[in-house]
């Protein structure tokens, strides 16, 4: 109170003291004339005498200044000073400390945008939360949209719910382009408390559930922008979605960019338009079975999660009973929407989680290097210290100036490692192969800033305490006697520099094991056969729906561009399917019965699937094992047909001939005519899991994506611009995108694992530098205080071997404890991201094995050196520089 | 540090001068500077305008207490009055004051030939 008081008080007090010193003067150069001086003459010795005006005013000012500033002032000079007198150790130090925090600023603002603050722009968005169904055996799945009515009209724990379906539209004349956007309920805005920037949200008229009547859209602001150089009179005019006509109504504010954490979303559309968008039928959102929507509510008031999950799991069991044939044994589940299964951050998650553990421990071991160099510094002072403290300084003065080093320190870090993360942050696309969505470029913010800013303090506290204590406790009347013997240290000193070195071995250590596993893992990964050949294959999707074909006209623009592409000379061959394996996401799934298998009370008879044409093993490479390929016959005028592979076949025929059998999905029973070899499908690293592929003529609906494939033996970029060229000239072609080969999208199915065993094999290398830099610094620090003792050694006739033993040995106990600590760290980590492995163990001796090897290979060097270096040391000087 | 080299004596003395001359009436500053080089014979050359400075430390440690008036060349002025504080404060300065004066004077005259 008293300084604010001295804030206020300050003009006042100067005022009045400019006029007493005024009147001082004018006193004076009256008394002066008096006596007989002119007025100049008067003015000039009256001046004379008092002094300089201002700088006694400033120093009557400075009377009144908070105390603790200045001082803290003078501190942070003082720290800049001692910092400056060995730069290069300063210049390492701030370093490090920029690249530790810099690295775990940068992967925040990843986890920020994708994780922590999944939903930017709406309003109060830890209320909101993911509704997801469960299926009997426990797998999530999505709502179907009788469900998600029925779940909306019963809850009263959520307040409001909405439907949310991604995907790709074709925005526009010809040529069109596409924008990812959302179908969603008219709940949705309410939902996700966003506000329109202009126009509006959808009204009460537009809220109920009867099939395209509404063609409205809300576009976002960067559509707006782009699409109608944010013009105001954007509203009401009219935009081609999919060839049909919408309406704008409103542009949401530039935050927000849609329900997928993480995915820049640009325009939304009413759920109910579905059928239009997708030229499909309207059943789609009257079947209770065709589970195809996110679903997102808002929490009710003073409703929390586990109340809202009891709630929605008794209305889905309540459904299970109403609808048996679709229903039964369904389950709903309610979570955070960062844990919600669908989208990006379901893989990043993990990756993320990883990064950030392995970057805080990067930064531990830049804390540990920075206390033992402040530690170090700190015994090199201390006869200062316990000097100033001889002389008065109170030791919370000298503990506040100790740390006020560390701060400053830290701070500089802080700024660098900010830097770092506003020129990284944004590369987390290079790390995730979007190709059919646009990321939300992660920037570094407010949360970033402070989020660095408490690292800063983390890092001052964690690095500077320590050091600051030991050197504040100091006993003046014990080092000032030593006589300014630059001796060995205390014992607890050295104690605490110990520790710090096993500490920081430990961490470097478990660090080392973590990417080990990692990149061990994703070599297994990138090893594994996919069971097709992917190499010189062209792939190109198109979007039927976007231009408004049914079945037939799809089937017929398919097999003429089959033709034509089947006619340029470098093309082997051609086929087409709604799936491309090992993309990203899981494909479809369909309910299936088979004959004579009774599935276990809670099997999961879920199977997933591809649509293709005849052909298409071929093209792949997929060896047919029995019965036939699809062919132009197998269509709706024929009896329905199945390939299966042979996981399929072990588990529902026990292995038994295949062919003949029937299974039963899609409401009809088709006929098993083939058998394949088991392919990946989902993800390189999963066992074979029973599959199976419909012809397209048989079942194939607009609203699926197709996708050409193309053998080509020619180059595969001249194989999708003949792809493009051709499909341009059928009238009323499909909007084609998407284009890449095979092989980029099977990459593209690895970059989970690439990228965490990068950045984490990255990170380290970082820390294995970090701890190797600290460790010599140390042990050059401990061998140069006893350069003395060994010189004396050296004078007595010890030999070269006996002084590198003694160094060695003191070493070698620090070391071994870190080594075992590091091995446990590692042990312990590894148990925890087994998960996350494939066909690694996390207990794999060969990787504890080559980290351990490097640990102590660089714990040797960092030993030598500086023992090489001690017995270089003439004895007559080492014992003189006492 | 270089405040009290411009003063020309040692940390403290022109405050306590200031207090000692307090005691017997309040005065305005201009005043106490003549009090204070009257009574020193014109000996210590101080500069009139570090009076200020040294009075705000005292008003600060509420040694003095100081109140707006006329003076008698009828200018505004501010006038300062010694508060128990600080007569209390002088009592003690005044005698570590005289010991190490004492202290002073013994080597001193110890070190004359």
């Amino acid at each position: 109170v008293t300084w604010l008081r001295g804030l206020f008080g300050r003009r006042r007090r100067d005022a009045e003291l400019a006029e007493e010193m005024e009147a001082h003067l004018e006193e004076k150069i009256d008394a002066l004339m008096e006596g007989g001086l002119s007025r100049a003459d008067a003015t000039a010795a009256a001046h004379r005498q008092f002094g300089n005006v201002l700088l006694l005013r400033e120093r009557s000012r400075e009377v009144w200044q908070w105390p603790s500033l200045e001082s803290f002032l003078m501190d942070l000079r003082y720290a800049a000073r001692q910092l400056l007198r060995r730069p290069g150790l300063s210049a390492v130090l701030l370093l490090t400390l920029g690249v530790g925090i810099g690295a775990n600023a940068t992967i925040y603002s990843w986890t920020r945008a994708i994780l922590l603050d999944p939903l930017p722009g709406a309003g109060e968005p830890e209320r909101v939360v993911a509704v997801e169904s469960v299926t009997p055996s426990g797998e999530w799945v999505p709502v179907s949209y009788p469900d998600f009515r029925d779940l909306s009209e019963r809850s009263k724990r959520l307040q409001s719910m909405t439907v949310a379906y991604s995907m790709g539209l074709a925005v526009g004349e010809e040529p069109a382009i596409r924008v990812p956007g959302e179908l969603v309920s008219g709940e949705y805005f309410d939902v996700l408390r966003v506000q329109p920037e202009l126009g509006r949200f959808f009204s009460e008229a537009e809220r109920d559930h009867a099939q395209n009547r509404h063609a409205v859209v809300v576009i976002s602001h960067a559509l707006w922008a782009d699409r109608f150089q944010s013009d105001p009179a954007a509203i009401g005019r009219t935009l081609r979605i999919n060839r049909c006509p919408f309406t704008v109504i409103g542009v949401t504010p530039a935050a927000f960019h849609g329900s997928m954490p993480g995915l820049e979303l640009r325009l939304w559309v009413p759920a109910t338009m579905f059928s239009q968008l997708n030229s499909a039928g309207t059943w789609m959102l009257e079947d209770r079975k065709t589970r195809m929507f996110r679903v997102l509510g808002r929490l009710a008031p003073a409703a929390r999660i586990p109340q809202a999950r009891a709630e929605l799991q008794s209305i889905a069991s309540a459904l299970a009973e109403a609808y048996p044939d679709t229903s039964k044994g369904m389950s709903a589940n309610v979570l955070p929407v960062w844990q919600a299964h669908n989208g990006l951050h379901d893989s990043l998650r993990e990756p993320l989680g990883m990064l950030s553990g392995v970057a805080l421990v990067v930064l531990l071991i830049v804390c540990a290097n920075m206390a033992s160099l402040l530690l170090a510094r700190a015994t090199d002072r201390r006869r200062e210290l316990s000097l100033r403290h001889a002389l008065g300084a109170a030791r919370p003065r000298l503990v506040r100036q100790l740390l006020t080093e560390a701060a400053f320190l830290a701070v500089a870090g802080a700024a660098l490692g900010l830097l770092v993360a506003i020129s990284l942050s944004g590369t987390l696309r290079f790390l995730v192969p979007m190709t059919t969505m646009t990321l939300v470029t992660p920037r570094a913010d407010w949360g970033v800033l402070a989020f660095t800013v408490a690292l800063a303090v983390a890092v001052t506290l964690l690095a500077g305490i320590a050091p600051a204590l030991a050197g504040a406790r100091e006993d003046a009347n014990d080092s000032l006697k030593e006589g300014g013997r630059s001796g060995s240290a205390s014992a607890g000193r050295q104690r605490l520099r110990a520790t710090l070195v096993a500490a920081e071995m430990a961490l470097a250590l478990t660090a080392i094991v973590a990417a080990g596993l990692f990149l061990k893992s994703f070599r297994q990964l990138a090893r594994v056969e996919p069971g097709f050949d992917p190499e010189k294959v062209a792939l190109g999707q198109f979007s039927m729906a976007a231009s408004g074909f049914d079945a037939a006209q799809a089937d017929a623009f398919c097999r003429r561009l089959r033709e034509r592409l089947e006619e340029q000379p470098s093309v082997v061959a051609v086929s087409y399917a709604d799936y491309v394996p090992l993309s990203i996401g899981a494909g479809s799934w369909e309910d299936l019965q088979v004959e004579g298998y009774l599935p276990g009370p809670s099997e999961n008879m879920k199977i997933y699937r591809s649509i293709v044409a005849p052909g298409y093993f071929e093209l792949m490479k997929i060896p047919l094992l029995a019965g036939r390929d699809f062919d132009l016959n197998d269509d709706s005028a024929h009896a329905p047909a199945m390939i299966v592979n042979q996981e399929f076949v072990r588990r529902f025929f026990g292995g038994q001939y295949a062919i003949g059998r029937k299974v039963h999905g899609w409401g009809r029973w088709f006929q098993v005519v083939g058998v394949v070899r088991d392919s990946k499908v989902y993800r390189l690293g999963d066992r074979p899991k029973a599959y199976f592929y419909i012809p397209l003529r048989q079942v194939y609906r607009p609203e699926f994506a197709l996708t050409f494939y193309v053998r080509t033996s020619g180059s595969t970029d001249e194989a999708v611009a003949s792809l493009r060229r051709l499909a341009g000239e059928s009238r009323a072609a499909p909007p084609l995108f998407n284009t890449r080969t095979l092989s980029e999208s099977i990459g593209a199915s690895l970059f989970r694992d690439r990228t965490a065993a990068m950045l984490l094999s990255l990170l380290a290398a970082i820390a294995f530098l970090l701890a190797a830099i600290g460790l010599y610094g140390v042990m050059a620090y401990s061998v140069a205080q006893r350069t003395g003792e060994i010189g004396i050694r050296v004078a007595l006739g010890a030999r070269p071997g006996d002084v590198v033993r003694l160094v060695l040995r003191q070493a070698a106990r620090v070391l071994a404890a870190g080594l075992a600590a590091g091995l446990l760290g590692g042990a312990l980590l590894g148990r925890g991201v087994a998960a996350m492995l494939f066909s690694v163990r996390p207990d794999d001796p060969s990787v504890y094995a080559a980290a351990a090897g490097c640990a102590a290979l660089i714990a040797l060097a960092a030993t030598i050196v500086p023992a090489a270096r001690a017995l270089r040391v003439d004895p007559i000087r080492a014992l003189r520089c006492e | 540090m270089n405040r009290d080299k411009q003063r020309g004596l040692f940390p403290g003395a022109l405050e306590l001068m200031i207090l000692r001359t307090l005691i017997r009436r309040p005065l305005h500053g201009y005043a106490l500077v003549q009090q204070i080089k009257s009574a020193s014979d014109d000996m210590l050359q101080i500069e009139e305008g570090s009076l200020y400075p040294a009075l705000q430390r005292l008003l600060k440690d509420g040694f003095v207490s100081s109140e707006w008036g006329v003076s008698s060349t009828n200018r505004r002025v501010r006038t300062y009055r010694l508060t128990p504080a600080g007569r209390k404060h002088l009592v003690q300065e005044s005698s570590r004051f005289e010991l190490m004066l004492a202290a002073i004077t013994r080597v001193m005259a110890g070190s004359t030939p």
